[in-house]
């Protein structure tokens, strides 16, 4: 096995992270920061410094907060709890241990942003009684959002993992969690939020906020050392109270964690109530006409309702149309014409929306064995994963494409029409693409996380094909505004993209004759 | 009679050179109406047998005739005459049992206005008709296999390949399986060819029986047939005596390290 040599020097490991961990923090991190240092002292004592540090450790807290709720929620599992509860152990010391066992991992995560933080800090003479308090704050920061994180965590999980609609409910939020946290970045990075902030008649009521979270009085004692390099006396008032109320929290946050682990850890049923399937309604008796109205029919019925009653498969689409409208939002430029639309949509937008509802074909060898022992099964399958998929993928695109034209200047109906379809063609296309591909590198995941790896693989797959051939072309002068010349400016978009199409088409019809013969082979 | 399954030199290796023998050269027949049980202990051979029948795994070497079709070069025709339930099956956990019947249907080209009645008739036998709108995600492990009996026979197939069929189900309806798969090779003259553990059920259902150890095929007849050829009297000691068993003293050995520190 090629993993076996690694596997030898397994015992290693842990030393080595800590050597990893103690260069960075002695030599890289200083050697790093002091490029940015002259900007960043410059800066740290500007007027912005005090929400821009409020925010970055802002986000800090609330993804360290996020990030045990959403590793949760993406695999909600609680026959371990049975476990835990038919053994003589508290909730609160299973709960307590758990925390404590991912530590190494957290204390990672927490050496490095404590490192480079301090890093950045070190140019302005700060003593070293205010490095070791700046420790102290970081890493007591960090924890307090890992602890309120694994505890939110295990509260969700007993509430969500006793029914499988509960556990549908958490892989889908495990996608969409991290949404409002792009939201802020976008805003950080395009949407003048740190401007805003520092205007006081504008910022109010957001400052206010921040300035109650505990990530801002860390931030606090940050600019207040940074007023009085080596001298803590000066700013000992503050320093006490924020570094007193960080750890008051801290405290405070493990002592209630503790009393409601009780919760935490409970098999007692909330509800016996059964998901229930309604009668085919107006939608599912189309798309069964769609399929032919016949057998075919019925597999592409069964095919979209398997799709469609898995929130998790919804939640990657409203994740991929929130951050289409983030990205328009806050950082892309105002369009200047009627296919600058359409060259977001087909470089980022229809990759992404196309990768996560294509995802891995199959959760696991079991159900395509369902097919595979009918007669003609698997080309059956194929076809209606494939009409499914452009079912789900073409009218989002078609709508989100059209609805971003539409705000574009010069938009006349002609054009609006011609983009649409060019943005629709495209989502096809690739969905040809990634059906092919998923079938020929097949990954027969049951579990969220492993199906989400393989999802990831493709949409980087399709992102380098799409970004290649579309600039590509037009790097080697492949398009056709060099080949026709006189042609307008939005037609040669237009035919350019086409062109990609049909090549992405293409290629996929290839890649989904291999696929098939691949999976046809599968034992 | 007529033979509807014939095996010759049916073998399946994996592994780097075939060293894993999951399947041994297998000669076997099975008679049209007859119910065959396949015994054997774990890893045994057995869903590989019943796999490779079915076209769903391709074999090293042999090959086999189902219902006089060859599983290599008529593959379709094979899948069309069988039905199976196989031992870790596949399910749309998202469908509701009644959905999940007219999917199966549906694949094996039920015409629409059978297969309503079918599964409605289906569901009615199970005991599942109250809950034929419940998605199965929110069955327990019995109802599952209830739905999945269900399917392997809702395209009332000729020959139907059962591995083990009554594991996970309550008593009452393991005895109506029971009584399921006696009137389907009696009066409906159907093959049914199961793969079990579960002794006394393959002695009161089969007509013959095999014994597979290590993928050959060690025993094969009636029951009487084996217990003479291993002058044993039951056929769990007939088993025992053809595929080994452990020791009595053996038993209690895990314990005898920790009573001694103790």
């Amino acid at each position: 096995m090629i993993t076996s040599g690694i596997r030898q020097i397994r015992r290693y490991f842990p030393y080595l992270v800590i050597a990893l961990l103690a260069i960075y923090v002695l030599f890289l991190a200083p050697a790093v920061a002091g490029f940015f240092i002259d900007d960043f002292l410059a800066f740290i004592i500007s007027v912005a410094a005090v929400p821009l540090i409020q925010i970055i450790l802002f986000m800090f807290f609330f993804y360290l907060v996020i990030f045990p709720i959403s590793d949760t929620l993406r695999e909600v599992k609680t026959g371990q709890i049975e476990i835990f509860l038919a053994a003589p152990v508290r909730p609160s010391d299973v709960l307590l241990g758990g925390f404590f066992g991912r530590m190494p991992f957290y204390a990672i995560v927490i050496v490095v942003v404590t490192g480079t933080l301090t890093a950045l800090l070190r140019p302005l003479g700060l003593g070293v009684a205010q490095d070791i308090v700046m420790i102290i704050v970081f890493v007591v920061t960090f924890l307090s959002a890992f602890w309120i994180g694994t505890v939110i965590a295990a509260i969700l999980r007993t509430r969500l993992g006793r029914t499988a609609r509960g556990k549908d409910i958490g892989r889908a939020l495990s996608i969409v969690i991290a949404l409002p946290m792009i939201g802020v970045m976008y805003a950080i990075i395009g949407g003048g939020l740190i401007e805003a902030l520092v205007n006081p008649q504008t910022s109010g009521t957001v400052r206010t906020v921040l300035s109650f979270l505990p990530s801002s009085w860390g931030a606090e004692i940050f600019v207040a050392f940074a007023s009085s390099p080596g001298n803590i006396a000066a700013v000992g008032f503050e320093t006490t109270t924020r570094l007193g109320g960080l750890i008051v929290f801290f405290a405070a946050a493990l002592w209630l964690g503790t009393k409601v682990a009780n919760r935490a850890y409970s098999l007692e049923s909330m509800t016996f109530t059964a998901s229930r399937a309604k009668p085919d309604g107006l939608f599912y008796n189309t798309v069964r006409q769609v399929g032919g109205g016949g057998s075919f029919g019925t597999l592409l019925v069964t095919s979209f309702k398997d799709y469609g009653r898995r929130l998790e498969n919804l939640s990657y689409l409203f994740y991929v149309v929130i951050l289409v409208v983030l990205l328009t939002v806050f950082l892309s430029d105002p369009f200047s014409s009627p296919t600058q639309p359409l060259i977001m949509m087909s470089e980022f937008a229809i990759p992404m929306l196309t990768a996560f509802a294509v995802g891995t074909v199959s959760r696991g060898k079991d159900t395509l064995f369902l097919y595979k022992k009918t007669p003609n099964g698997l080309s059956r399958f194929v076809r209606a994963k494939l009409l499914q998929n452009w079912l789900v993928t073409t009218p989002i695109a078609a709508a989100v494409t059209g609805a971003l034209t539409f705000l574009a200047p010069e938009v006349t109906p002609i054009s609006l029409l011609a983009v649409v379809v060019a943005g629709s063609l495209r989502a096809m296309g690739m969905v040809i693409l990634l059906l092919g591909f998923a079938l020929l590198i097949p990954v027969f995941a049951e579990e969220s996380r492993e199906r989400m790896f393989g999802v990831v693989i493709n949409f980087m797959l399709i992102l380098f094909v799409t970004i290649a051939l579309d600039f590509g072309f037009s790097r080697f002068g492949l398009n056709f505004r060099t080949i026709v010349p006189y042609l307008d400016p939005v037609t040669a978009t237009l035919s350019n993209n086409l062109a990609v199409t049909a090549i992405i088409a293409c290629s996929g019809a290839l890649l989904l004759y291999l696929g098939k013969r691949k999976i046809n082979k599968i034992e | 009679m007529k033979v509807v399954i014939q095996t010759e030199k049916l073998s399946k290796h994996y592994g780097r050179g075939g060293q894993i023998k999951a399947l041994d050269e297998l000669d076997l027949e099975v008679y049209e109406g007859e119910t065959f049980g396949l015994l054997g202990p774990n890893g045994a051979g057995k869903t590989t047998t019943v796999r490779l029948l079915n076209c769903l795994i391709k074999p090293t070497s042999g090959t086999a005739k189902v219902n006089g079709c060859d599983i290599l070069k008529e593959e379709n025709n094979v899948k069309r005459v069988t039905g199976m339930l196989a031992e870790s099956p596949g399910l749309y956990e998202k469908l509701s049992a009644y959905e999940f019947l007219e999917f199966i249907g549906a694949l094996y080209d039920v015409p629409n206005d059978i297969l309503k009645e079918r599964i409605d008739d289906l569901l009615k036998l199970f005991s599942l008709e109250d809950r034929r709108d419940d998605l199965l995600e929110g069955y327990s492990r019995g109802m599952k296999q209830k739905v999945l009996i269900a399917a392997a026979l809702v395209h009332d197939p000729p020959i139907l390949f059962l591995d083990e069929p009554t594991s996970a189900l309550d008593p009452r309806t393991s005895l109506m399986v029971k009584d399921l798969i006696k009137k389907l090779a009696e009066t409906a003259g159907r093959t049914i060819f199961i793969c079990s553990h579960i002794l006394p059920i393959v002695e009161e259902l089969c007509d013959r029986i095999g014994i597979i150890n290590q993928g050959r095929l060690i025993a094969v007849g009636t029951v009487d047939e084996i217990l003479g050829q291993t002058k044993t009297k039951s056929l769990e000691q007939a088993f025992i005596a053809l595929t080994g068993g452990v020791e009595e003293k053996e038993l209690l050995a895990w314990r005898e390290h920790r009573a001694a520190s103790a």
